[in-house]
C-alpha cells in the first residue's frame, strides 16, 4: 500500500474521529451559549444514551426477534428519550435553582452530578467494558464504500452526515427559528427576556432536553464506532469534546464542529508523523497556541458582543 | 494524652493475639480490567476457604480483606497502606504491574509478605524486597516467547507493535521488540496510545501503511477486544498475537466472529492437568461462572503462602520468606521453586490460540 493512501486513511479516520468528538462538543457549546455555564455532567448523559440503546435493543430481540433496523431504530429512539429525561432532571434538580448564585456553584454542582452518574451506572448496570452487539452494528461497521482508493464505512458517513445535519439544524433553529429569538433573548439577558413574556424556565428546560437528546445519538453512534461502553466513557470522551469546544469557541454551534474536526486530525496526524504516544501532547499544543492567538476560541465570539 | 497513648496501645495489642490471620487480596475489581483481577483473587478464595475448612492455619481461622485498587498506581499505594495498617500478615497482589510495582514499597517497608499471582513486569523483583514474590513469569521470559514464535513458526519478518504506555504494556512490548529484532526481523512501528482510548483507526492505518506482516499488542483486553474487532473491519488480517492480559473471557466475547488467526503468550495448559480438576469443580461452583486464567494462580500462590506459614509455625515474614526461597512447592501448574529474587525458575510461557470459543494451545510448542 502507497503511502498516499495510508494519509488519505489517516485524513479520513481524523475527520471521523473529529465528527464524533463534535456529536458531544455540540451539547456542552449549546448549554454554554444559553446559560454561560459549563455542564459537565453532559458526558454522562452521553454514557447512559449508550447503556440505553444496548439494553432496549437487548429487550427488543427478546420481546419480538432480531430486525436490525427496527430494534436499532427504537433503541435509539429510547436512548434520546432515557438522556433527554437525564438531562432535564440534572437542569431541574442540579442547576435552576442555582442559576443566580456565584458562577462557581453550578460548575460545582455539575462535577458533582458527572461524578454521582458516573459511579450509579458503575454501581447498578455495569462495573465493566460491554461490547456493543455486534449483530447490530455489522451492517454499518463492515459495509463500505470505496473512494479515492479507501474504504470508508457506512458508519463513518453516517456519523460525519448526522453531524453534519445536527449542527445544520442548530444553528437554523437557533438563528431563523421563534423559539431561536427566545433561545438567544435567555441568553442575552434572562430578566429582561421574562419580562417580554418569554417562558424563560421552559426554555432551559428544552435546551437541555435537546442537548442530552443529541448526546444519546452520539452516545450510540460513538459505542458502535469503537465498540465498546463504559461507565466512564462520557469522562473519556467528555474531556477531549470539551476541549474541542474551548476550540472552536464555546458557546458557538459551528465552532464546535471546526474545534472537533481541528482536534481530531491533529490526533490522527500525530500518530501517523510522531506515533500516538504523542497525541495529548499535540492536542493540547494546539489549543495552547489558539488560545494565546484567540482567547475565546477560533470562533468565539468577542466579549464585548454580549454586554 | 498519655490515656490516648495507652488505649491505642492495649488495641495494638489485643489486635496481634486476635485468634485469626488476616491475608490481604488485592487488585483491579473494577473498570476495563475488572474481571480478569476479581476471578484471580476468587482462585485465592477457594484456597483459603480449603485452608479454613481443614482448620485454618497455626490453629487459627484464615480472614480475608479484599480491596480494589482500580488498576491506579496511587489508589494501589492506598490499599497497600490500608492492608499493612489492617494488620495483614501477607497480601495476594496485585494484578496490574503499575500497581504492583509502587504497593510493594508500601508492603516492604510495612514488612508484609507479597505475592503477585499476574504481574510480570521484571522491575517488580529487581527491587530486592526481601518479602516480594511472583507466582506467575516475567516479562522478559514472556516476551521472547512470542518474539520467537511470530518469526520462527508464523515465519514472518516485519511486525508493528502497540502498547497501552503503562509498565506492563510498554514492558512487555519493549520485551517482544528486543526479541524479534534479534531474531533478524524488522519493526515497523513501535507506538504507546492512552489507556482511555478506544478509536484505533488511525494506528491500523499506519500498522497497514507499513508494511508489517504480523502485529503485537503490549496491554489488557479491555483496549486488545476493541483493537482486534477495528483491524478486522479495516480489513487487515495479518496475525494479531498479545501477552496475558488478553488472557480472559471477556477478550474473547468481544471479539466474537473476528478471533480467527490471534496468538497469545500464557503459561502452561491447565486443564488436562488432574491436579487442577477440583479446583476447576469448585470454581463453577461457587462463582457460577468458567475460571479466569489467573485464577489458578491466585490459588496456588494462596496455598504456597499458607503452607510456608504453616511451615514456618509462626507469621513472622523473615521466617516465611526464608522457607518460601529454600524448598521447591507443590502446586496445580507443578512444582514451583523461588530463586533468591523472589520470582520462580520456570515460567512455561506457552502460545495459544482462540478455537470454537475458547483458548487453546497451539499445538507442536513449549
Amino acid at each position: 500500500m502507497s503511502s498516499g493512501s495510508t494519509l488519505t486513511e489517516i485524513l479520513i479516520n481524523g475527520v471521523s474521529r473529529g465528527a464524533v468528538y463534535a456529536l458531544v462538543a455540540l451539547g456542552y457549546t449549546m448549554v454554554y451559549g444559553v446559560l454561560g455555564m459549563i455542564n459537565f455532567a453532559h458526558g454522562e448523559v452521553f454514557m447512559i444514551g449508550m447503556f440505553a440503546c444496548v439494553y432496549a435493543i437487548g429487550i427488543f430481540s427478546v420481546a419480538w426477534g432480531n430486525h436490525v433496523l427496527l430494534n436499532l431504530g427504537l433503541g435509539l429512539l429510547v436512548a434520546m428519550i432515557f438522556s433527554a429525561g437525564y438531562g432535564y432532571a440534572n437542569e431541574r434538580i442540579a442547576y435552576r435553582r442555582l442559576r443566580k448564585a456565584h458562577a462557581l456553584a453550578p460548575l460545582t454542582s455539575a462535577i458533582g452530578i458527572s461524578t454521582f452518574l458516573q459511579y450509579f451506572i458503575f454501581l447498578t448496570v455495569s462495573k465493566q467494558n460491554v461490547g456493543f452487539p455486534r449483530y447490530y452494528s455489522d451492517m454499518l461497521t463492515s459495509n463500505h464504500i470505496h473512494l479515492g482508493g479507501v474504504d470508508i464505512t457506512y458508519l463513518q458517513i453516517a456519523i460525519l452526515g448526522l453531524t453534519i445535519v445536527i449542527m445544520t439544524g442548530l444553528f437554523y433553529l437557533i438563528h431563523f427559528t421563534r423559539f431561536g429569538i427566545a433561545l438567544r433573548a435567555t441568553a442575552q439577558d434572562q430578566l429582561m427576556a421574562s419580562l417580554v413574556g418569554i417562558p424563560v424556565d421552559r426554555i432551559i428546560a428544552f435546551t437541555f432536553i435537546l442537548g442530552s437528546a443529541l448526546a444519546a445519538i452520539a452516545g450510540v453512534m460513538v459505542s458502535m464506532y469503537d465498540n465498546v461502553l463504559v461507565f466512564d466513557a462520557g469522562y473519556r470522551v467528555g474531556l477531549k469534546a470539551f476541549t474541542a469546544a474551548i476550540l472552536g469557541g464555546i458557546g458557538n454551534i459551528p465552532g464546535a464542529v471546526l474545534g472537533a474536526m481541528i482536534l481530531g486530525l491533529t490526533e490522527a496526524l500525530t500518530t501517523l508523523g510522531f506515533g500516538s504516544e504523542w497525541n495529548d501532547v499535540s492536542t493540547f499544543a494546539v489549543l495552547m497556541l489558539v488560545l494565546l492567538l484567540r482567547p475565546r476560541g477560533l470562533l468565539g465570539e468577542r466579549v464585548a458582543d454580549k454586554v | 494524652m498519655a490515656v490516648i497513648i495507652a488505649a491505642s496501645v492495649a488495641f495494638v495489642g489485643c489486635q496481634k493475639s486476635s485468634n485469626t490471620i488476616k491475608i490481604g487480596l488485592a487488585a483491579v475489581q473494577s473498570g476495563s480490567d475488572a474481571a480478569i483481577g476479581a476471578t484471580m483473587l476468587n482462585g485465592a478464595q477457594i484456597a483459603i476457604d480449603e485452608w479454613n475448612a481443614k482448620g485454618g492455619v497455626l490453629g487459627k481461622k484464615i480472614e480475608t480483606i479484599s480491596l480494589d485498587d482500580e488498576a491506579k498506581p496511587d489508589k494501589a499505594v492506598n490499599v497497600a497502606q490500608t492492608l499493612v495498617d489492617d494488620g495483614v500478615v501477607a497480601v495476594i497482589g496485585h494484578l496490574n504491574s503499575n500497581c504492583t510495582i509502587p504497593a510493594s514499597r508500601v508492603y516492604s517497608d510495612g514488612k508484609v509478605i507479597q505475592i503477585t499471582p499476574g504481574s510480570t513486569n521484571p522491575q517488580y523483583t529487581e527491587q530486592s524486597f526481601p518479602y516480594a514474590f511472583r507466582i506467575c513469569g516475567r516479562d522478559d521470559q514472556q516476551g521472547p516467547v512470542s518474539g520467537a514464535f511470530l518469526h520462527d513458526v508464523l515465519k514472518l519478518n516485519k511486525i508493528a507493535i502497540l502498547h497501552n504506555k503503562s509498565s506492563y504494556g510498554e514492558g512487555l512490548a519493549t520485551e517482544v521488540k528486543k526479541a524479534f529484532e534479534a531474531k533478524g526481523g524488522t519493526v515497523t512501528m513501535f507506538q504507546g496510545i492512552g489507556q482511555d482510548e478506544s478509536d484505533f483507526r488511525a494506528n491500523i492505518s499506519v500498522i497497514q501503511g507499513s508494511g508489517a506482516e504480523g502485529f503485537f499488542w503490549g496491554g489488557m483486553y479491555g483496549q486488545g477486544g476493541p483493537l482486534l474487532v477495528q483491524m478486522r473491519q479495516a480489513g487487515l488480517n495479518v496475525p494479531f498475537s498479545t501477552g496475558d492480559g488478553c488472557f480472559d473471557h471477556a477478550f474473547i466475547d468481544t471479539v466474537g466472529a473476528n478471533a480467527a488467526n490471534t496468538y497469545l503468550s500464557f503459561g502452561k495448559d491447565y486443564h488436562a492437568i488432574p491436579a487442577a480438576q477440583s479446583f476447576l469443580q469448585k470454581y463453577k461452583e461457587k462463582y457460577q461462572s468458567d475460571e479466569g486464567a489467573y485464577s489458578v494462580y491466585g490459588y496456588d500462590a494462596a496455598n504456597v503462602l499458607l503452607t510456608a506459614i504453616a511451615q514456618a509455625g509462626t507469621t513472622d515474614p523473615d521466617k516465611v520468606s526464608a522457607i518460601m526461597k529454600s524448598q521447591p512447592f507443590d502446586t496445580i501448574l507443578g512444582k514451583i521453586q523461588f530463586d533468591a529474587k523472589g520470582d520462580v525458575t520456570q515460567s512455561g510461557y506457552v502460545i495459544w490460540t482462540i478455537k470454537d470459543g475458547k483458548f487453546q494451545v497451539v499445538p507442536g510448542n513449549s
